[in-house]
Parts: C-alpha cells; structure tokens; sequence
C-alpha cells in the first residue's frame, strides 16, 4: 500500500514536471480550407511533424534550460485579408513567440507586413517572388529559391540538348509569382540565345487553354515552358493531348514532382519536365530526422500521402527557428531575427542560408516524369540521368 | 486563316459546355422564377458522383450519366420541397440570399466529405481527337456538345408537350388556378428543381474529363451560368444554346485578338451591355 | 421613429466607442475595426437597397474603386492618405454615376443581376490595369498604429448611420421609400425617381468607397480578387437584412452580431466560420425574413406566432 502511495505520488511528480517545460509557440495562418487548401495542408502538416519530432528528439536547448515547442494554427481559408488579421491576432492576442509563413506569394507578401509592424520574425517557405524580398523588410525570410531563377537549370538543360531547341513559347499565370518566373525566365532565355516565339500571360485559375493551345501549336516552337500552378499544369497537359498538340519538349514550375498531379494523368504526364528544389535522398541528412529519405516515408506513413518540396521547406522553417534561437541564446525577437540572417546549416530539405534580403539560394534540379516515377535529369553538376527528349508526338507514344 | 478556323470551332465547343452547364439554371429561372445561385455546387456535386463511379466501380462518364442526374436530382428535389419551398411566394431577393447560403453550406461540407484535393476522370479516350476542315476536334467536347442540344430540346419538349410541362407552365403564370385545377403546386415545383438540378447534374458528370474536381469549382460556373442565361434569354430553352455560343465563340475570340486575361472583362461587360439593351436576351422579344 | 432616449443611447454608446483603442487588447480593436467597416458596408447598402428598394449586389465595386483609388494615389503618385482617401471617395461617387445611371433602369433581380455582373466585369478590368499593379495587385506603405485605424473607421460609420438618420426624416428619405413601395406611383406622385435612385446610389457608393480606401491602408495590400469580392456583397446585405433594412440602427446590429459570431467561430474553430454563415443566412431568410428591429417589435406582441406568420406568408 506504501509502496503503492510512493509509485502514485512519483508519478504524479513527474507528470508535473513534465507539465512545468516552458514552451516555446510558433504561430502561423495556413489555407486548410479554400482553393488552395490543396496545397496548404503540405504545410501544416510539415509545420506539425518538424514540431513533433524536434520535441521527440528533446526540444529547444537555450542556456541549460529545455524548452518545447508548441504550434498554434489558424485556417485562413485561402482568404488573404483573413490571413493578415489572423497573423495579427496571433501576435497580439495568442501571443506566440515566432511567425511561420503561409503558403503562395501573394500570401507571403501581405502577411509579412504583420511580422514586420509587430517586428517579430517570419520565415516562409511558401512565397518565391522577389516582390516579397524587395521591399526592404527586415523580419521576413524565405526558403523557397527566388522566382525568377526558377527556370535557370532547366535554361541550362536545354541549351545542351541534341537538337537544341531553337524557339521557345513562354506561358505564365498573372499572379506574383508566375510573374516574377516570366520575368526571369525571359532573360534567361535571351542571354542562352533562344528565341521567344510566344509569351502569353493568362488568367490565374483559368482551366481552359483551348485558344493558348491551339496559337501555339500554330506557331509551333519546340520548347514550351510553363509558369502556373498545378491544376493550371494538368489542365494544360490533358487539353494539348486532345487538341493533338506536342512540341519537343514541356516543362512546368510547379506539379510535376507531386503524387498526386501523376497519379491524375496516369501516362499523359510522361515526358513532362518540371523542377523540384528537394528531393528525398538518403544523402540529404538533417539532425532531427536522419536524413530526407526517412524523413518521406515518416511523413507518408503519418499523413498517409507522399511529401515534396512545399513540406521539405516548412520543416525546414520550423529547424531554421530552433538553429536560430539555440544560436541567440534568448527569445527576444531582434536578436532570433540577427541568428536567423547568420545561419548556416544543412538539413534535409538543403543546404539553409539567406542572402542579404532574407531568401535562400537553393539550385533547382530538373527532373521528369515516366512511368509513375520522378527521374532527376539535371542539376548543377551537369546530366544526372539521359532525358527522354525530344518527346514523341501523342498517337506515337510507347 | 486555318487558326481562325480552330479558334472558332474551339469557341464553339466550349460554347456546347457551357450551355450544358447554364441549362439547369436557365430552366429554373425562366420558368419557376427561381434564381438559384448554388447551381455551381450542383454541378460539383454531379462532377464526383462520376468521379466516384469510375474511380470505384469503374463506370464509363458517358455511362454514368443518368446515375449522376438521378442522384443530384433526388438532391435539388429534397432541397426546393423542404427548404426552397419556404420562401417561393416571398420577394425574389430572397431567393438569391437563401441559395448563396445554401452553396456556401455545400462548398464547405464537399470540402469536409470530399478534401480539397483535385480529381480528374481520366477514361482512356479522354484526350480523343479526330479533325474536321483542318480543325482538330476534341471527341469528348464534341459530344458534350451534342449532349447539350439533345438535352435542351427534351427539355423543350417536356414543358411544351407533356402533362407535367403543361403543370408547371400553368404553376408559374397562376398558381391558384393551377391548384383548381387539381395540380399539386408543391410537388411541380419540386419536380421542376429536381429537374434542373439533375441537367446540373449531367454537365457536372463530364465536367471531370474535361477539367479537374475540386469543391470550389461551383462559383466561376455559376456565374458562367448567368450569364448565358441571360444573353440568350430565358423565354426560350433554346436559347441557352444560343447564349452558350455567343460567349465560348467571344471568349475564344477576345483570347486570340485581346488576350487571354481579358475573357472575363469580354463577357461580363457583354451582360451588362445585354442586360441594359435588351434585357430578355437575344432569343427574348424587344419589349 | 426615433425617441429621444434612442439618441441619447445611441451618443453615449459612440462615446464608449471611442475610448475602446485605450481600454481593450489590440486583438479587440481589430476585431472592432473590422466590424465597424462591415457595418459601415452594410449600412451604405441600406441607403440603395434598405430604403429605395434597390437590392444592388455589386456595392463591393464602389469598395474597391475606392480601396484603390487610394492606393494608387499613394503607391504610384506618392500622395498622402489624406489624399488617397479623398480620391478613392471621389472615383467611387463618378463611378457610381456611370454605372448608376444605365443600370438603374433595370427592375428587381434584374437590376440585381446588373451589379453583380458590373462587379465581376470590374475585376477583370483591374487585373489588367498595370496601374493598379494587374493581378498581383499593390502593397501600401506601413503605418504602425491600429487605433487610427480604428478611429477613423468609427467615424465613418457615424458619419454614415447620421446620414441615414437624416434620410429616414426628410422628404428625400420618403420618396425612396415610396420608390420602394410603388415606383410607378412614386412617380405619378411627383417623385423624381430617376434622381432619387441615383442619389442613392450615389451615396452608397461614397461611403462604401471611403470603406475600401481605410481598409486597403490598414490591411496594407490590394489585389482584384479580395478587392472586389463577391461574397463581400452578400454579407452586407444579410447583415443589412438580419438586423432589418430600411431601418436606422438595423444594420449595425446585424453587422456586430454577425461578426462578432463570425470572428469567434473563426478563430476558435476554425473552418467553421462559413459553415456557419450560411446556415445563418438560410435560417434568417426563411424565419425572418424582415431582420431583427422587426423581430424585436412584433415578437413581444406575437410570440413564436411571429416565425410561423412569416413562414405562411411565404411559403408555398
């Protein structure tokens, strides 16, 4: 009965001490609900597993004192006004300690005007436009690869291929981002020597390309790239099949390395090129989860769906602040904000560093699509893999 | 001259889809005076019913047609004899206030039911084409236009020819003498809604091979809808198609010249422009 | 009508309001911020749909011509607010003109169908517009400092709910009513109906586009889409109709009710918040249809008799 009493009172000890680790909250607005939910969700459910493996493996470390993490989460429902007031209220009312990002630019680009009023730091792994960086802002960070680089390796690619392509059609959606791809893609092209046969800027959400199609066929050049989004990018690939419409070669900005934007088009998406600035590679390693392969299979068996880039950089975020406040030594905002623009490490979503305006510089690897798998066909060390190339026209594929 | 000819025929493909889409809506407006502003949803709903037969039970889209306008349909029925019933004597802006929030409920519980992720049906002869004239043909658009005209002129000859169209025409002009004459009012004007919504039903059916599924798809087709609707004038089943064409040939038109970005500028301005003309549309008489 | 305890409730709530920014936590001055300006919507749309009858569902375009005509005059000419402002209120009212006149013509749900149209047209226009910055939009300059904001935005709803006041009491005010009630009549009468409707218009236009210019400043973005938003239209009406149209106070307390429910569900659980407004907008039309202010008046007189009366005189 005493021995009892003992087992019972330790116990309870212990729960409260367990109970007693202060924490630390990251706070951030994520589309949950709404027309980009499907994409969001690739964030809080980063944003969640990099918290719960970070605590597992014994939290935040400041001065000999652990800390835990905590996560508080808020469903902006794709509505960007609602997203600013929420990261509002998540600074002034939850009163959380440090701001993850939403996911797309034009998101990043309004909310981080909260980060910046309440002078609390942002890190985003959701926003590429340059816009975002250019403003002179001194709390908001980015780990997605600038905007207008997006296209850099694949430019690279394709002025190395036998034949190589002569004239290219560029294609870009009117939101920040695609526009800033547009933008940079269009020097990079001119400086490779290509000729732009067509640049056409189309409606964001569109999903009919029927007229786009069917003018660039007519001008047939034998490159065609592609800034949008993913349902823009499916939406493209399925309608030039049925408007019999194949140029050598097409490479998208966004889709092609997710799961699910293969498993929809089934063998329509072989041959297509994309871009991916995270693959799950067992040698990627990272101190929280080993390295990125075991870090895919954690995710997809906890999630139940497979990870990519948009979940690799939302982990990545949540390292960033620990690395950052470990390195400070203190929770104040300024000095995390100062660790945060020094910090240097390796995870495994890449290699963390922000230049002078707070965006990373993370090479794109060129990669394409056959059988249902995502082939690595380029990075900065050259060929990786022989592209399928040029790409055979529709009644004449295997 | 030969990508004139493709952009036309492009516009009046898309012109055949979206008369299919417009067609439940027109239906129900021109002769119930209902104006239903979750016939997007409608539509949605009718696009996963098809997902989930062919993803399931791997039932051809073309096939699972009826089985989607059944099932959207026995949806709008319950729908207008429980809840649209309601309000059908009260001031028509009712009526747009009280389906809005009927779309925002069934966005949000296709989200809850359905998540966010996209579908698409995929059957092989999704990406079928054969060429006409130097013109390439998507098969799949050429049908769902071919659909469109056969839908429209059943509905054409219901209501122009049967006893239950005669029922419902005598409902919207007079209702206390429809009632006289033995016509159970409720149960029309169910029937009628149920209807329209199983023809939202058919377009959401092909919807899925044509573009992808996501619950937000329902708000652009409304509004896609309306303006057919009215363009082509809602006297006239007929002229949904009419409307239909006008804007997929503007459209497709305003893209090549203008630009792309400009469609929806094309169209709504081409609404309000028709709507402060000639109100009754192209079909409509002028006074 | 109003009695002379109504208005001496109605100051002295004011006065309270305005002290708020120094007493509540920053949260609550957001909150209220964004509930002054919904109820500054909602009272605007009063004017045109509450009192002439006119149910516009495209005031969210008069929001955004001035949210942002403000920000073009700040972002693209380096002007001041106190500029942008101004120019944001007087494009909404020449807009209001230019759109008011060709559309009020149009009856019932047609007229309603015209705005919507007008507001979805203007959407494309401006993601056009390498002015307004096309689709991507505009950032605004940053001002620190939510309790000008707050200010500002009462302000506003005073100026607009005295305007209201003086409208339900002058002659003006009368043959919008009659407009409402029996246009062919009103114009018999001797009521210049064409007038009346555009000056009406006219008026929602102005207070709606001096709503858009504060909250593009506050919220420091604008883009097409949240500029001109559509679902934007409907909660001004229900919060019109929920707290009862065509009276003075109505849409104020429909726009606190609604958004302070809309706001807890939001952030609470989140997700639910639409959910929830739409329920409330299918409840509220079917059971009373003619918005709280009557609710309040008949109820105590009718009891539940109140919700089945509404229910028979609608249903089918």
């Amino acid at each position: 009965m005493k021995r009892l009493l003992f087992y019972a009172i330790a116990t309870f000890a212990l729960l409260d001490q367990a109970g007693a680790e202060p924490i630390i909250t990251l706070g951030a607005s994520v589309q949950e609900t709404g027309r980009l939910a499907n994409t969001g969700r690739y964030y809080r459910d980063g944003y969640d597993f990099a918290v719960q493996t970070i605590n597992d493996r014994g939290g935040v470390k400041i001065g000999g004192e652990r800390y835990q993490l905590a996560l508080k989460i808020l469903d902006n429902q794709s509505d960007v006004n609602l997203s600013v007031r929420q990261y509002t209220q998540l600074l002034t009312q939850d009163k959380v300690n440090f701001l993850l990002g939403p996911f797309a630019s034009d998101f990043a680009l309004a909310d981080s005007s909260a980060s910046e009023k309440y002078e609390v730091p942002m890190i985003q792994g959701g926003g590429a436009s340059d816009q975002i960086f250019s403003r002179g802002y001194k709390y908001i960070f980015g780990t997605l690869p600038v905007a207008s680089k997006y296209f850099e390796s694949t430019v690279q690619a394709m002025s190395k291929l036998e034949p190589v392509p002569k004239t290219v059609a560029l294609l870009y959606a009117d939101d920040a981002f695609d526009v800033a791809v547009a933008k940079g893609t269009r020097e990079l092209l001119q400086s490779a020597g290509f000729k732009i046969a067509q640049d056409e800027r189309y409606s964001s959400n569109s999903s009919d390309f029927s007229t786009l199609i069917s003018q660039i066929k007519a001008a047939a050049p034998d490159a065609v790239l592609v800034a949008g989004h993913e349902t823009e990018a499916l939406n493209f690939i399925r309608q030039s099949k049925s408007l019999d419409f194949s140029p050598k070669l097409y490479s998208f900005t966004v889709g092609v390395p997710t799961a699910d934007f293969r498993a929809a088009l089934g063998r329509d998406g072989n041959f297509a090129f994309g871009m991916t600035s995270w693959l799950p590679s067992a040698s990627q390693k990272d101190d929280y989860f080993s390295n990125a392969q075991l870090f895919a299979e954690g995710y997809k068996k906890r999630f139940g769906y497979e990870p990519d880039y948009h979940a690799a950089s939302a982990v990545a975020d949540v390292e960033t602040f620990v690395k950052a406040i470990e390195a400070a030594g203190t929770l104040d905002p300024k000095k995390v904000r100062d660790a945060i623009a020094r910090i240097d490490f390796e995870s495994l979503y890449g290699h963390i560093q922000f230049s002078d305006v707070g965006q990373i510089n993370l090479p794109q690897t060129v990669v394409q699509v056959y059988s249902d798998n995502v082939i690595p066909i380029y990075s900065q060390k050259g060929f990786v893999n022989k592209p399928r190339y040029p790409m055979p026209a529709w009644d004449k594929r295997p | 001259m030969s990508l004139l000819l493709q952009i036309v025929v492009n516009g009046i493909l898309l012109g055949g889809l979206y008369a299919l889409m417009a067609l439940g809506l027109a239906l129900v407006w021109g002769v119930l005076n209902i104006v239903n502003l979750a016939h997007g949803a409608f539509i949605m709903l009718g696009a996963y019913t098809s997902y989930y037969f062919f993803t399931l039970l791997h039932v051809d889209p073309f096939a699972a047609l009826p089985l989607c306008m059944l099932t959207v349909f026995a949806f709008g029925f319950v729908l207008q004899r429980y809840v649209l019933n309601l309000i059908v004597r009260a001031p028509m802006f009712n009526t747009l206030l009280i389906t809005f929030g009927v779309d925002v409920v069934l966005t949000y519980l296709a989200q809850i039911v359905f998540s966010a992720d996209f579908r698409v049906v995929n059957p092989s002869y999704a990406g079928a084409n054969f060429t006409l004239l130097g013109a390439t043909i998507p098969l799949v658009r050429a049908l769902a236009f071919a659909m469109a005209v056969a839908l429209t002129l059943t509905v054409w000859l219901i209501l122009g020819h049967t006893r239950l169209g005669r029922a419902v025409r005598a409902c919207a002009q007079n209702l206390v003498a429809a009632r006289l004459y033995g016509v159970e009012p409720r149960t029309v004007y169910a029937l009628t809604f149920g209807m329209g919504a199983a023809l939202a039903g058919a377009a959401g059916g092909l919807y899925g091979v044509v573009s992808q599924i996501n619950p937000y798809i329902g708000d652009p087709l409304t509004a896609k809808s309306f303006a057919i609707s009215i363009i082509g004038g809602l006297e006239n089943p007929l002229g949904v198609v009419v409307g239909g064409l006008f804007l997929g040939i503007l459209e497709s038109l305003t893209s090549l010249y203008i630009g792309s970005t400009y469609t929806d500028v094309a169209s709504f301005g081409v609404l309000v422009l028709v709507l402060i003309t000639r109100p009754r549309g192209l079909l409509g008489k002028t006074t | 009508m109003m009695r002379p305890i109504g208005s001496i409730a109605f100051v002295a709530m004011l006065l309270a309001l305005v002290f708020v920014p120094w007493l509540a936590p920053p949260a609550l001055i957001q909150f209220g911020t964004t509930t002054l300006l919904l109820a500054t919507l909602a009272q605007s749309w009063n004017i045109i749909g509450g009192y002439a009858g006119y149910a516009s569902f495209g005031n969210s375009v008069f929001y955004g011509i001035g949210g942002y005509g403000t920000a073009i005059a700040m972002v693209q000419f380096g002007q001041p607010f106190g500029v942008g402002i101004l120019v944001g209120a007087v494009l909404g009212v020449i807009f209001a003109l230019l759109l008011g006149l060709p559309v009020l013509r149009l009856r019932g749900h047609y007229f309603a169908i015209a705005t919507l149209a007008l507001a979805e047209a203007m959407t494309g226009v401006v993601s056009n517009l390498d002015i307004a910055g096309r689709n991507i939009g505009l950032v605004l300059p940053l001002r620190k400092g939510d309790a000008f904001f707050y200010e500002l935005s009462l302000g506003l709803l005073a100026l607009a709910t005295l305007t209201v006041f003086w409208i339900s009491r002058s002659r003006f005010g009368f043959g919008l009513i009659a407009i409402r009630e029996d246009e062919d009549a009103a114009g018999v009468m001797g009521v210049n109906t064409t007038l009346y409707k555009a000056l009406a218009f006219l008026l929602a236009g102005f207070f709606s586009a001096l709503a858009g210019g504060i909250h593009a400043y506050w919220i420091t973005f604008i883009d097409p889409v949240s500029a001109f938003d559509i679902t934007l239209n409907v909660m001004m009406i229900i919060m019109a109709i929920f707290g009862g149209a065509g009276t003075i106070f109505g849409p104020l307390v429909g726009a606190i009710l609604l958004a302070s429910i809309s706001e807890l569900l939001a952030t609470e659980i989140t997700g639910m918040a639409s959910l929830f407004f739409g329920l409330v907008i299918v409840v509220a039309v079917v059971f009373m249809p003619r918005g709280l202010t009557d609710l309040t008046r008949r109820f105590p007189g009718l009891g539940w008799r109140y919700f089945r009366e509404n229910l028979r005189l609608h249903r089918l």
